[in-house]
């Protein structure tokens, strides 16, 4: 043991250092929630699997004066992982929240099904459209200001970036 | 919100090394406080692995992601950066200012430092210096140049086959020969033993890990422990006192205001006169693995 004088000791303090690391990793999000779900803003549509391990399903299709670039590009991760693409164009406004499972957003009870797209959820907020959509595991939340003829051609083509 | 600037990949690396770099500077200052480790080699190995390791295990693929963060990371420092300070104020915002204010210290401090530096001149270079500079071994072609600063002052810059050392009329006019002799013989250690190379190879890692404390600060440790050494060197078979007086002439040359220049005097000196051997410390296995241990821990700190 010789050859390994003052090991021990080194031990025992790398070991307190990182058990306070530890206790303040699952603290601090107990104490202050909103440091745990983000969301976390991101700059590339790329970041989004290297972020929460999945690629987003978008409308291939969106009108033009909305422009190529989503305005925002966010994340987070309580109480499911989600992806959170917008498109705004002044008072225009195209969102598309998708979460990995877990429970279906939340919608009023007047909602029902949107046209004949299979379990769909569909209501109106104000100037707004809301649609739920479920595909392969992920909740896909629509949310638009545009016309509902719009809203169908963004189902339609929800495709994966 | 974190801002996307956060998971950029150079912006993401350096904060990965301040935290490993922090993390591994707070277990090995307490260690080394634990086990009263005088000046000496060890210390100066520790320095260097505080300097270099946190560069390997930021580097470590695979931990970028968030999934990662929050899913098998023992610390996740994003959850540390977005805790709310006042209003909109958070942990990053802090730690920008923080890494902004020390990268413009630090720049300040050196540019300064070098901005003061009277100009040389190799002109008038007493012979009986010249002859005591170039008899050391490898300094046969050594170049020697006066300052005209009224303060001791002697030091060396170059490359390794093209060294030049600076001695100020200060230092000329007040010390003994000596005391020159030993001051010299402090100069010349410096660049024997790949002591240059080792120094200029740290300083270029501190360089790339972009003034962040923990960084500054083991570098310049790192520093005085070279110097330490370089000490020990230089009066070796002579008498340790002569250096040490010549270090107090020195420090009470040195503006009080510069608490750290004179702090690191008085270790030097207390060094120098204190007792007992300079290169106690622990066996090279015990930091061997040591280093390995924090290489596989460090990781799973994001």
């Amino acid at each position: 043991m010789a050859r390994l004088a003052g090991l021990r000791s080194f031990v025992v303090i790398a070991a307190a250092v990182l058990g306070v690391l530890r206790l303040i990793h699952i603290a601090v999000p107990i104490v202050l929630p909103e440091t745990r779900q983000g969301p976390i803003a991101l700059a590339r549509l790329d970041d989004v699997r290297r972020t929460v391990g999945f690629a987003p399903l978008l409308p291939a299709y969106h009108p033009e004066f909305l422009g190529a670039d989503p305005a925002s590009i966010s994340v987070r991760f309580s109480p499911r992982p989600a992806s959170i693409v917008v498109w705004r164009a002044g008072n225009q406004l195209l969102s598309v929240t998708q979460q990995r499972g877990g429970a279906p957003p939340a919608h009023p009870p007047l909602a029902r099904p949107f046209e004949d797209v299979a379990g769909s959820t569909w209501w109106t907020d104000g100037s707004r459209s809301h649609l739920v959509v479920e595909r392969g595991g992920f909740w896909i939340h629509l949310e638009t200001t545009l016309s509902t003829r719009e809203l169908r051609r963004f189902v339609d083509t929800l495709s994966e970036r | 919100m974190i801002p996307a600037a956060w998971s950029d990949p150079l912006w993401s690396y350096l904060w990965q090394v301040a935290l490993h770099a922090s993390v591994l500077g707070l277990i090995l200052y307490v260690w080394v406080h634990r086990l009263g480790l005088p000046s000496g080699g060890t210390r100066r190995r520790l320095l260097a692995l505080l300097l270099v390791l946190p560069m390997m295990t930021a580097a470590v693929p695979g931990r970028t992601g968030v999934h990662f963060a929050e899913q098998w990371a023992w610390l996740n420092s994003a959850r540390l950066l977005a805790v709310p300070l006042v209003g909109d104020l958070r942990v990053h915002h802090l730690v920008l200012a923080a890494g902004l204010l020390m990268t413009l210290v630090t720049i300040w401090q050196e540019l300064s430092l070098a901005l003061r530096r009277p100009k040389a001149s190799t002109d008038d270079v007493p012979a009986a210096l010249l002859r005591m500079v170039r008899e050391r071994p490898g300094w046969e072609h050594c170049v020697v140049a006066i300052s005209p600063a009224g303060s001791i002052l002697v030091a060396t810059s170059g490359v390794p086959g093209r060294p030049r050392l600076i001695a100020s009329r200060g230092a000329l006019e007040t010390l003994t020969d000596t005391d020159l002799a030993i001051v010299v013989a402090h100069e010349h250690a410096h660049w024997q033993r790949d002591r240059w190379w080792r120094l200029h190879g740290l300083f270029v890692v501190r360089l790339l890990q972009c003034y962040h404390p923990a960084a500054l600060w083991a570098f310049r440790e790192y520093c005085l422990e070279v110097e330490v050494e370089c000490d020990a060197a230089a009066v070796a078979g002579r008498d340790p006192h002569a250096l040490a007086r010549v270090l107090m002439r020195v420090y009470h040359g040195t503006d009080a205001h510069d608490v750290a220049a004179r702090a690191a005097l008085r270790k030097r000196v207390d060094v120098l006169i204190g007792p007992g051997p300079v290169d106690a410390g622990v066996p090279p296995a015990t930091l061997a693995t040591v280093a390995v241990v924090m290489l596989l821990v460090l990781p799973w700190l994001v």
